[in-house]
């Protein structure tokens, strides 16, 4: 009996990049590619599918569709305000991938694509950088370079510090959740397994040979229920939920970007007439 | 470049792929696209309109109630003005009716007192003529009488006080 806890099956390597920067650049596919592919075509077929025939009088299926994404948008404004009701596809997007890239393990034809700290870490990449766009677009970039000096000078390796782990937590939490799911349901496995054999060990060789281990039957599925389904809906709804938080916070109400932005004008005045006098 | 798909190559377990990551961005980006056309639009547009339908619905309902409303108020104001005139109406009628009543009670009352009085007037006139008469005829006669009884003709014209003079004691005596 042996075990092995695997990174995602390499299918397509290119043999002169790998032997150069190993897997950072080397396998262009991998099980996670295909992963997030289905997931991709997954999703499109599924909405294609909700969106068939969508009428005023809905039927129930369009109901709770509308549901969802009723709840969706009113998550998006209680999280990040009415102003950022924009985002809520994105956010959207973002939860239902995550929670079918998560799910589309359980089918055992794909790896989770979310078992993949490539795909967590790049998604939460895209999350930094919405949160810097939107601090420089609209306190500008001196004001956001500036707000790694707050509270007070000293404290700025930290602040960039705090600023880079933020997208690295988010990735490291997701890809660990999910992982580890997947490592302990394979360890429960190979344990079932080895406790079928042990408790059967009386019957003759031939038998045993037969012997499906009977006891990975049922107790797999309920752990499952907590180590898939409910960390991959939990995982989805933090990473969605800390993304809206950290661009909510970029993205404040339009009257106190206008306030931010006429102090900053009202420093610069004031800063002006002072080298005048 | 190999194929490795029938291989036991893995990744490490804990690793970055820029492929990968490339990857995850093409699809994240085009799934947000596709979702937000096909999906999320629709869905919200379809909700919003809803919403907006019941809205309008509920407006109109309200702007229906409140005409009704003004409609009735306008209704009960004429029907009560109409049960005033009515009233009113109903009132100089039984006024006039009255005045009426009692104009016509006081003529018949005052013709029945003028027929009275001529009726009282002609006994009157009927009496004095048969007084007179009686008057005439006692006269006459007395004179007869008197003529008999003094065997000689009594001038009526020479007599006429003496003789009036009697009646007046014998008739007025009732």
């Amino acid at each position: 009996m042996d075990l092995s806890v695997n990174g995602p099956k390499v299918y397509l390597r290119f043999t002169a990049l790998f032997e150069k920067f190993g897997n950072i650049l080397g396998n262009p596919i991998t099980q996670t590619t295909i992963s997030i592919l289905a997931v991709t075509l997954l999703l499109i077929i599924i909405a294609k599918l909700t969106t068939r025939r969508l009428t005023k009088r809905p039927g129930r299926f369009q109901v709770i569709a509308e549901k969802l994404v009723n709840m969706l948008y009113g998550l998006v404004e209680d999280t990040m305000g009415k102003h950022n009701l924009r985002f809520a596809p994105y956010i959207g997007t973002l939860f239902l991938t995550s929670i079918f890239s998560t799910l589309i393990g359980m089918t055992q034809l794909f790896r989770s694509a979310t078992a993949d700290l490539s795909v967590t870490l790049a998604w939460a990449i895209v999350t930094i950088i919405m949160v810097w766009y939107h601090n420089i677009k609209n306190f500008g970039f001196g004001t956001w370079l500036k707000g790694f000096t707050e509270p007070i000078v000293v404290m700025t390796p930290m602040n960039i510090v705090s600023e880079i782990a933020t997208p690295v937590s988010m990735a490291f939490r997701h890809f660990g959740n999910v992982a580890g799911g997947s490592v302990l349901t394979a360890l429960i496995y190979s344990a079932l397994s080895a406790l079928s054999y042990a408790v059967f060990s009386w019957l003759p060789d031939t038998i045993i040979a037969f012997l499906p281990p009977v006891f990975q039957a049922g107790i797999p599925a309920v752990l499952s229920i907590y180590f898939d389904l409910f960390s991959g809906f939990v995982q989805a709804l933090v990473f969605s939920l800390l993304t809206m938080v950290y661009v909510g916070g970029a993205c404040p109400p339009v009257e106190e970007i206008e306030a931010a932005r006429a102090e900053k004008a009202a420093k610069k005045q004031a800063k002006k007439n002072k080298t005048k006098a | 470049m190999e194929w490795l798909a029938f291989q036991e190559k893995f990744e490490s377990f804990v690793g970055v792929n820029l492929w990968t990551m490339l990857f995850a961005w093409v699809n994240l980006l085009i799934l947000y696209l596709v979702l937000k056309k096909i999906l999320f639009k629709p869905l919200k547009n379809m909700i919003d309109s809803r919403q907006k339908e019941v809205d309008d619905m509920y407006e109109n309902a309200k702007a229906a109630e409140d005409s009704a409303n003004e409609l009735k108020k306008a209704y009960e104001e004429k029907i009560e003005k109409a049960e005033e005139e009515s009233e009113s109406i109903l009132k100089s009628a039984m006024r006039k009716a009255q005045l009426r009543e009692e104009e016509i009670l006081k003529e018949a009352d005052e013709k029945a007192s003028r027929t009275l009085k001529r009726a009282e007037e002609e006994i009157e006139l009927e009496k004095r003529r048969a007084i007179n008469e009686v008057k005439d005829e006692v006269s006459e006669i007395a004179i007869s009488i008197a003529s008999a009884v003094i065997e000689r003709d009594v001038s009526a014209k020479e007599h006429s006080a003496m003789i009036d003079d009697f009646i007046k004691n014998m008739g007025d005596g009732k």
